[in-house]
C-alpha cells in the first residue's frame, strides 16, 4: 500500500487545523471548527474534508497515510476547568503537607508576573489538583545517601489505598522523598496498590519525574495522576475510531517538550503534553528553518488574548526544566520555552492620569473587542487595527463577522483619546504602538537574558495578529528579517506533522565534576542507566535501537550553586578530551550569560544527567511553489488602495496585494498590505517584503537585500 | 534639561527599565550560591535616578530597595571618585546596609562623563565571618565582635580588583559561597549596565531620565491620592522582642504612633527601648524601610510602582539611641530579623488599624504577616577543619494575619519578599548533613476569629551522617507574646519557637515501627529554646521549630460553622479548640447547630464573668464616616452618633472626653490565644497577658491584644 500522508492535527479553541505532506513536498491545509464537547469529532471532520481536497473517502486517506499526529488541548482543558480525576496521593509520613505548605509562597505567588505577586492582600492561591483529604502518609524513609532507613510499612499502603479508593479516588499518585536515587521503596508501593487495587490508575514520581525537589515532583506526579484517565480516555477513544476507520499506522501525540509520544507511553507522559499547543509552531519553526538556513529563529503567535513567543537557537530550541502549568504549580517536564504575555487583540486599552496602557485583562471573544458588535465597551487592539485602517472589515473571521469601525471609534474615543486630549486616530496609533513595543520588548528578554543579541535573529510571524506588528520588529529590534510562512495560518499543524518521536530520560544525581578519568567513568555508568530504560521503552513502543539517535545534557554548576546550566555532552563513556570539552562549553555559555570574568576557580557539579533519544526518520521536504516567475504581460500590482493612519505621518494610501496573485520573486515595497485568508500582512515603510520559492513572505529594511531563488 | 515624553515613549520605557532591572536580578540568581539568595529571594536589584533615588525595584527583599538608596546617596556624599566602569561596595550598616551580610554594590552609569543613572544591588551573604556562624552574631555585645564593615571599591573601570576581592572573600567561613555570590552581583550589574548604555544611545539621555523622573512622580501622585482616601487618625502599633542575645531574655519594646493627615503618613517611634549591647538593634535608614514595607505591600500593591515616590509622604521620627535608631558602635549584625523586623511588625499593626477606619480600603486589611524570622542557622566543623553549613529556610512557611473578608494565607512567607520561597526538603538534605523528620502544616496556629488567621508548619531534624551540628537560632521574637496581631477583636496566631528533643533516637524510632513523627508528640520531650540560643545537636537528638501563625479578624464565635467543620477536617483547627474557642459543636462530619448556638452562648457569658469596665479607645473619629470595626458599627444622625455592637445592639456608652466608650474588658495568659503562644513559659508569661475588651451587652470582643505588664 501506499504510504503518502504524514498528517498533523492540532485541535485549538476555535479551529481544529490539519496540514499533510506528501512525498513530493506539497502541502495540504484545511481548517474544520473545533468541537470542544467532542475535540474527535472535529478531527475527523477535518481528515474527511482532507480526504475529499484529494478525491478519496476517509479510510482511503487513513489507509494511505504513514504518520498521523495529533496537537490536542485535552489536558491542557482538563487543567484549567479543573476537571481532571479524583487524586489520592501518597507521600512519606511527615511530608503529607508538601503540597499545602507549598514551599511556602511559592504555591501563591510562583509563575504569576510582578504586578499580581505584589498585590498581597488579593492573591489566592489556585485551588489544589488533590484534595488535602486525599493525602496519605506511608511510613517509609530513604536517606539523601539512598540508604533505605524504613522499608515500607506495608499495612499503611493498604489502609490508605483501600480507604482512598472508598472515598471515592480515581487515580493515584505516590510521591516519596529520594525515590529518585533509590526507587526501591516507591516500587514497593506500586507493587501493594496492583494488588489491593489493580485497577487504579498509578503515577509513580520515579516514572513521571524522577528530578531532585519533593515539590515539584509532588505537583508533577499528581498533575499526571490528574490528568492521566482524562487524556488518556480521550486518545484510546480517537485511536479506536481511527482505526476502525483504516488507519494504518500509530497515533502519536504532541508534547510540550516538541517531540511526539506513542499511545502506548501516554500513561506516564499526561501532564508531559499540558500546552503543547503552542510547541507546534516553535517545531515547525525549527524545520522552516532549516529550508531557508535561518537557525536564529524568534516565534511570535498572537492570537486573542495573548502572545507567544519562542526562540530557536543554533537550529534547536530551548528548554525549560521546571515550567509552571498553572499559578504555583511548577513541574519538572521539560517543555519548550515560550514566553507568553497577555497581549493579543483583545488586550484592552487604559489611559490613567496622562498614562496610556495596554493589557494585561483582555476583553477575549466574549464580549469581545468593540468593533465585534457583541456588547464590547472596552477599547481593544483589534479596534485600533480597525480604526487605522490595518483590517479589512469585510475578510475578518472569513467574512463571517462585520466589525464595526463606528463601534471600535466610539470605545477607543471615550476611554482612551478624550481622557488622554488626543484625536481618535492617534489614540489608535499608540494603542497599536505600545502593544507593538510590548511584544519587542518581550522578544528582547527572551534573547538578552540568554545573552544573546536580537540582531542575529530572524523573526518568524505566525497566528492570527502577528504579521500585522512584525514588519515594525526590523527597526525596533534590529532584526535580520521577518519571515510570515505561507501556512502561517497553520503553523501549528505542520509543526505536529513534522515532529518525531522522541522522549527523554533523566535522573538527578549529584557527582562531583572535575577533569579526570573518576568523573568521567560515573558519567559512563549515569548514561548508561538511562540507556538501559531507554531501551526498555523503545522495546515497549517496537521500535528497533538502531532506528534511533540521541544528545545527552549535564547539567552543571559550581559546587553549591543551585542553578545550573545544561550543558551538551556525549550520552555515554566519555573520553577526557570530550570531558574537558564539557567543561569548556560551560564556561563559555556562562561567561556569554553573566560576562566576563564571573567564572570561579571553584569545584564543579553535575546534578541532573539527560538522555534524549528521538527516531531517526527522514524530515518531509517542502516542493517549491510558484517558481518560473511572472509572466510578462501580467505584471505586479495591487488590488486596491486603502488609507491606512500612521502617527507621524496621519493618513496615507496604502496598496493592497492579494497573497494568491503572487509568486516567487515579486517584491512589494512597504508600505504596503498582504491579504490572505484572514491574514493580513504589514509591510511597513522603508521595508520591502520579497515572495521565497516556498510561500513565504519575507520582509527587510530597505537597504539589506535578498537572494531568493524564483 | 527635562523633555516632554508622550504617553507612549513613556509606558515603553517604563517597560524597558523593568525589564533591564529584572535581568540583573535573573543574572545573580543564576550565579548564585546561596538557597537564601536563590529560593528565599534574599537579595534585591534596583534602578536610581543621579541623585539616588530609587526609580525601578525588583522582586526581592523590600527592605533592601530603600536602604539602597540612601547607601548610593552616602556613596555621592562620600567625596569619592567615580569613573565609568566602578563598581563600590559595603556592607556597613551605619551607611545603608540592613546588617553585614547584605552586601551592597552600587555603580554609576556614565554618559558623556556625566553620572545618568546608578545601578544597585545588594545580597545576603551566607556568612561574612563575626563571632557566630551565619554572622547572626547573636554571641556579640560589641560592633567589633560582628563582621568586618568594608567601604571599597571591588571594580575598576569595569574590571574586578583581585586584592579586594580576596580580602573580603577570605574572611568569610564560607569562601566559595562568598566568592560566588560576589562575582553574582559583579554579574548583574554587567548586564544592567550594558543593557542601559543600549537604552541612553537609542533613546538619548534626556528621554530616559525625564522617564526615571515620571516613574517617581507617579508613584507619589498616586499614594498620595489613595492617602486622601483615608480618613485622617492616628492609630498605635507595638512589637516585643523576649530575648535579644544568648543568656538575655530581656524584653526590649518598640512602640509606634502613626498619624495620618492629608496625603501625609508620620511614623513616631518615641518610647520605644533605648538600645542594647546585642546585635538586634536597628539603624535609621533600617528604620525608615522597616516602615515602609506595609506602605508597599497594603497600599502600593500591585498598582502603584515601588519606588522612591513614596519618600515624600512617608516621615519617621525615630528617637537617637534607641533600638529603631541605634549609634554607633552598637551592634546590628541581627538588625534585619531584629528590629528592623519588628518595626514592620509594628508599622504593619499600625497601616491594618487605619485601614479598618477606611470605608473605602478596608479589603486591605491585615494585620500581621510572618511576625517572627525563626532564622536557623546550621553548620557542621569536620575535624579537618573544613565547615559546611547553611541558613535553613522553614521560617518562610509563617502565616499572614486574616483578612476583612477571608481567612489568612498559611505559609504566606514573609512580608518584606512576596516570592521568598522555602526550600525542598530533599535540596536541603543534599546540602545539610541533615535528615528531616517532618514538616507538618501546625494545628491551631492560626489565630482565632471570625475570618481565622493563616497557619504556620513545623519542621524537624536530625543530624546524619554526623556526630554534631552546631546551631545558632535566631528568633526574631515570639516564645513569650506572638506579636502575630490580630485585629477587630480576633485572637493573635502562634508564637515563634525552636525547640531541641535530647536522646530521642528518632533514627532509632523510623527503623524500629517506622514512626511517624508529629508535633504533638515531639514537643512533649522538648527543651524550649529562648529567642536567641545556641549550642549543639547530636546523633540522637532533635532540633525542631516553627515560624508564627497569623493573628484572626473579628470574634471567633461570629465564624461560620461550617468553616469550623472543614478546618477541622483537613487538620487546622483542632476538635478542643472548634468547641472550646469558636464554640462549634461537631457531630461527624456535620455541625450540631442547635448545640452550637448553646455552646456560644455559654462561652458569651463565661467571658463576661469577672470582666471589668474597661475604657475603650475607638482610634477613630465617629464625625468623619470611619467604619469602626466588625463587632462595632456607628448609629444615628449627624449630630448624636451612636457606638453600637453589630451582633446584640448594645449602645456604648461614652466617655466624658468623648474619644473612648466603656466597655467590659478581661485580662488573662498569653496561651488563652491559642496553644503555640508562649510555649517556652507554658503559655503563662509573667511580663505579657492576653487583654480582651468585650460588648457588656452580649460578650462579643472588641479587641484581644497582648499587653505588657511588667513595668509601667
Amino acid at each position: 500500500m501506499m504510504s503518502e500522508f504524514r498528517i498533523g492535527v492540532d485541535t485549538g479553541g476555535t479551529f481544529t487545523d490539519l496540514v499533510a505532506l506528501r512525498p513530493d513536498g506539497s502541502v495540504q491545509t484545511r481548517k474544520a471548527l473545533s468541537t470542544p464537547h467532542a475535540p474527535q469529532e472535529a478531527v475527523l471532520e477535518g481528515l474527511r474534508g482532507l480526504a475529499a481536497d484529494n478525491g478519496l473517502s476517509l479510510g482511503e486517506l487513513l489507509a494511505r497515510t504513514s504518520r498521523l499526529a495529533h496537537g490536542t488541548t485535552v489536558s491542557t482543558n482538563a487543567l484549567i476547568q479543573r476537571r481532571g480525576a479524583r487524586v489520592g496521593l501518597l507521600m512519606t509520613a511527615g511530608f503529607e503537607d508538601t503540597l499545602s505548605i507549598g514551599r511556602g509562597p511559592l504555591r501563591r505567588t510562583g509563575g504569576l508576573p510582578a504586578s499580581k505577586g505584589r498585590d498581597y492582600i488579593h492573591t489566592q492561591p489556585v485551588s489544589p489538583l488533590v484534595r488535602p483529604e486525599d493525602v496519605r502518609g506511608i511510613r517509609e524513609r530513604v536517606g539523601s545517601d539512598a540508604v533505605v532507613l524504613r522499608e515500607v510499612v506495608e499495612e499503611d499502603v493498604v489502609e490508605a489505598v483501600t480507604d482512598l479508593v472508598a472515598g471515592g479516588c480515581e487515580s493515584l499518585a505516590v510521591c516519596l522523598l529520594w525515590s529518585f536515587r533509590n526507587p526501591v521503596n516507591e516500587r514497593r508501593v506500586g507493587q501493594i496498590v496492583a494488588r489491593v487495587a489493580p485497577d487504579l490508575p498509578v503515577s509513580l514520581s520515579v516514572d513521571v519525574a524522577p528530578l531532585i525537589g519533593e515539590y515539584e515532583r509532588c505537583v508533577t506526579t499528581v498533575a499526571n495522576a490528574y490528568l492521566g484517565p482524562t487524556t488518556e480516555t480521550y486518545i484510546r477513544e480517537l485511536e479506536a475510531q481511527l482505526e476502525a476507520e483504516g488507519l494504518g499506522s500509530d497515533l502519536q501525540i504532541m508534547r510540550s517538550s516538541g517531540g511526539l509520544t506513542p499511545v502506548s507511553l501516554i500513561k506516564d507522559d499526561a501532564v508531559a503534553i499540558v500546552n503543547s499547543g503552542p510547541t507546534g509552531g516553535l517545531v515547525a519553526s525549527q524545520y522552516l528553518g532549516e529550508l531557508i538556513g535561518a537557525d536564529m529563529i524568534l516565534t511570535t503567535d498572537m492570537g486573542g488574548t495573548s502572545f507567544d513567543v519562542g526562540m530557536v537557537e543554533d537550529g534547536a530550541f530551548t528548554r525549560e526544566q521546571s515550567p509552571f502549568i498553572d499559578q504555583g504549580l511548577p513541574v519538572r517536564v521539560p517543555a519548550a520555552r515560550m514566553i507568553t504575555i497577555g497581549a493579543g487583540g483583545g488586550s484592552i486599552a487604559w489611559s490613567d492620569r496622562g498614562r496610556l496602557g495596554v493589557g494585561p485583562s483582555s476583553a477575549g471573544s466574549q464580549p469581545g473587542p468593540a468593533c465585534y458588535g457583541r456588547g464590547g465597551v472596552e477599547p481593544t487592539v483589534t479596534d485600533a487595527l480597525l480604526i487605522l485602517g490595518l483590517l479589512s472589515p469585510e475578510r475578518f473571521f472569513g467574512g463571517q463577522l462585520h466589525l464595526s469601525e463606528e463601534r471600535a471609534r466610539e470605545a477607543v474615543a471615550t476611554r482612551v483619546a478624550e481622557p488622554l486630549g488626543m484625536g481618535v486616530e492617534e489614540a489608535a496609533a499608540g494603542i497599536y504602538e505600545v502593544v507593538t513595543a510590548q511584544m519587542s520588548d518581550l522578544m528582547r528578554k527572551v534573547t538578552v537574558e540568554r545573552g544573546l543579541d536580537p540582531r542575529d535573529f530572524v523573526v518568524f510571524a505566525y497566528g492570527g495578529a502577528s504579521p500585522l506588528h512584525a514588519g515594525h520588529w526590523l527597526r525596533m529590534l534590529d532584526v535580520r528579517e521577518v519571515v510570515v510562512p505561507a501556512t502561517s495560518a497553520v503553523f501549528s499543524a505542520l509543526g505536529v506533522a513534522t515532529s518525531m518521536l522522541s522522549f527523554s530520560e533523566q535522573v538527578s544525581e549529584p557527582v562531583e565534576f572535575a577533569a579526570g578519568s573518576p568523573t568521567a567513568d560515573v558519567i559512563g555508568q549515569i548514561f548508561d542507566r538511562l540507556w538501559g530504560r531507554a531501551l526498555e521503552r523503545l522495546a515497549r513502543i517496537g521500535v528497533a535501537d538502531d532506528a534511533v539517535g540521541s544528545t545527552g545534557h549535564v547539567e552543571l554548576r559550581y559546587r553549591g550553586q543551585m542553578n545550573e546550566l545544561s550543558i551538551e555532552c556525549p550520552a555515554g563513556k566519555v573520553t577526557l578530551d570530550e570531558l574537558d570539552g564539557v567543561k569548556r562549553r560551560f564556561e563559555q555559555e556562562y561567561e556569554r550569560r553573566f560576562g566576563r570574568g564571573t567564572t570561579v576557580r571553584a569545584p564543579m557539579e553535575a546534578i541532573t544527567f539527560t538522555l534524549d533519544v528521538f527516531v531517526d526518520e527522514r524530515k518531509p521536504r517542502l516542493g517549491d511553489v510558484r517558481t518560473g516567475g511572472r509572466d510578462e504581460g501580467r505584471p505586479l500590482s495591487p488590488v486596491a488602495v486603502r488609507r491606512t493612519y500612521q502617527r507621524d505621518s496621519g493618513w496615507w494610501d496604502t496598496n493592497i496585494y492579494e497573497f494568491a496573485g503572487l509568486v516567487a520573486g515579486d517584491r512589494i515595497e512597504g508600505r504596503a498590505l498582504v491579504e490572505r485568508g484572514d491574514t493580513s500582512i504589514l509591510v511597513p515603510e522603508g521595508t520591502h517584503a520579497v515572495l521565497d520559492e516556498f510561500g513565504n513572505v519575507r520582509i527587510r529594511l530597505d537597504g539589506v537585500e535578498q537572494e531568493v531563488s524564483r | 534639561v527635562s523633555v516632554d515624553v508622550d504617553p507612549i515613549s513613556f509606558e515603553v520605557l517604563r517597560h524597558r527599565l523593568w525589564q533591564i532591572n529584572d535581568e540583573q536580578g535573573v543574572a545573580i540568581r543564576t550565579v548564585s550560591a546561596s538557597p537564601i539568595v536563590v529560593e528565599g529571594n534574599d537579595f534585591n536589584v534596583g534602578l536610581f535616578d543621579r541623585r539616588g533615588r530609587l526609580a525601578t525595584s525588583g522582586s526581592g527583599s523590600l527592605i533592601h530597595v530603600n536602604t539602597l538608596g540612601f547607601t548610593i546617596r552616602n556613596f555621592i556624599e562620600s567625596g569619592l571618585d567615580f569613573d565609568p566602569g566602578d563598581v563600590l561596595m559595603t556592607n556597613d550598616p551605619y551607611l545603608g546596609a540592613v546588617h553585614q551580610n547584605d552586601v551592597i554594590m552600587a555603580s554609576p552609569l556614565f554618559v558623556d562623563g556625566e553620572i545618568v543613572l546608578w545601578i544597585g544591588n545588594v545580597l545576603h551573604h551566607a556568612d561574612v565571618g563575626g563571632i557566630d556562624e551565619g554572622s547572626f552574631c547573636i554571641n556579640a555585645r560589641s560592633l567589633f565582635q560582628e563582621p568586618a564593615r568594608y567601604f571599597l571599591k571591588i571594580a575598576r573601570g569595569g574590571r574586578i580588583d583581585p586584592a579586594v576581592e580576596r580580602t573580603f572573600v577570605t574572611n568569610s567561613r564560607l569562601p566559595d559561597a562568598a566568592s560566588l555570590d560576589l562575582r553574582a552581583q559583579l554579574g548583574g550589574i554587567h548586564v544592567a549596565r550594558e543593557r542601559l548604555e543600549g537604552l541612553m544611545a537609542e533613546r538619548g539621555v534626556e528621554v530616559v531620565s525625564a522617564v526615571v523622573d515620571g516613574l517617581i512622580d507617579d508613584s507619589r501622585e498616586q499614594l498620595s491620592r489613595m492617602l486622601g482616601e483615608i480618613p485622617d487618625g492616628t492609630w498605635h502599633g507595638e512589637a516585643h522582642m523576649d530575648g535579644d542575645r544568648v543568656g538575655s531574655d530581656r524584653v526590649v519594646t518598640v512602640t509606634l504612633e502613626m498619624t495620618k493627615r492629608g496625603d501625609r503618613l508620620h511614623f513616631d517611634y518615641a518610647g520605644s527601648s533605648p538600645q542594647v549591647d546585642s546585635a538586634v538593634n536597628c539603624t535609621w535608614h533600617s528604620t525608615y524601610a522597616g516602615s515602609t514595607v506595609p506602605v508597599y505591600a497594603f497600599l502600593c500593591g500591585g498598582e502603584i510602582d515601588w519606588n522612591a515616590g513614596l519618600e515624600e509622604l512617608v516621615t519617621i521620627d525615630a528617637p537617637s539611641g534607641t533600638v529603631v535608631n541605634a549609634e554607633f558602635p552598637a551592634p546590628v549584625s541581627i538588625c534585619t530579623i531584629g528590629f528592623r523586623w519588628l518595626v514592620t511588625v509594628a508599622a504593619n499593626q499600625a497601616v491594618a488599624r487605619m485601614l479598618s477606619a477606611s470605608p473605602a480600603h478596608r479589603d486591605r486589611v491585615c494585620p500581621s504577616w510572618g511576625v517572627s524570622c525563626n532564622a536557623n542557622n546550621l553548620f557542621h566543623h569536620s575535624p579537618s577543619g573544613k565547615t559546611q553549613g547553611a541558613l535553613l529556610s522553614d521560617h518562610r512557611c509563617g502565616g499572614a494575619a486574616a483578612r476583612s473578608f477571608a481567612d489568612g494565607f498559611s505559609h504566606s512567607g514573609q512580608i518584606t519578599a512576596y516570592s521568598s520561597n522555602a526550600g525542598n526538603v530533599e535540596t536541603t538534605e543534599s546540602k545539610l548533613p541533615v535528615l528531616y523528620l517532618m514538616r507538618r502544616q501546625l494545628t491551631d496556629s492560626g489565630g482565632p476569629g471570625r475570618f481565622r488567621g493563616g497557619v504556620t508548619a513545623m519542621s524537624a531534624l536530625t543530624p546524619y551522617g554526623v556526630d554534631q551540628l552546631t546551631f545558632k537560632s535566631t528568633n526574631t521574637a515570639g516564645t513569650e507574646a506572638s506579636n502575630a496581631a490580630g485585629i477587630e477583636g480576633g485572637f493573635p496566631g502562634g508564637g515563634s519557637q525552636a525547640f531541641v528533643c535530647r536522646d530521642a533516637d528518632p533514627l532509632g524510632a523510623l527503623a524500629g515501627d517506622g514512626a511517624a513523627f508529629d508535633p504533638e508528640t515531639l514537643v512533649t520531650a522538648a527543651d524550649w529554646l529562648p529567642s536567641k540560643a545556641d549550642g549543639i545537636v547530636r546523633q540522637g537528638d532533635v532540633f525542631g521549630f516553627y515560624p508564627p501563625g497569623g493573628g484572626g479578624f473579628s470574634d471567633p464565635l461570629l465564624r461560620e460553622p461550617w468553616r469550623v467543620r472543614d478546618d477541622v477536617a483537613v487538620g487546622l483547627v483542632s476538635d478542643e479548640d472548634a468547641n472550646g474557642v469558636y464554640g462549634v459543636v461537631l457531630t461527624g462530619a456535620g455541625v450540631d447547630e442547635d448545640a452550637t448556638r448553646v455552646r456560644r452562648e455559654e462561652l458569651r457569658t463565661a467571658r463576661l464573668e469577672g470582666a471589668s469596665t474597661v475604657e475603650y479607645r475607638l482610634g477613630f473619629d465617629v464625625g468623619n464616616g470611619g467604619s469602626p470595626s466588625d463587632t462595632l458599627e456607628v448609629a444615628g444622625g449627624d449630630g448624636d452618633p451612636e457606638i453600637r455592637c453589630t451582633w446584640c445592639g448594645h449602645t456604648y456608652e461614652h466617655t466624658d472626653d468623648g474619644d473612648a466608650v466603656r466597655a467590659r474588658g478581661r485580662r488573662g495568659p498569653v496561651g488563652g490565644a491559642g496553644r503555640w503562644v508562649g510555649r517556652r513559659v507554658g503559655g503563662d508569661s509573667s511580663r505579657f497577658e492576653l487583654q480582651q475588651v468585650l460588648c457588656p451587652g452580649c460578650g462579643t470582643l472588641v479587641s484581644t491584644d497582648e499587653r505588657r505588664v511588667d513595668e509601667g
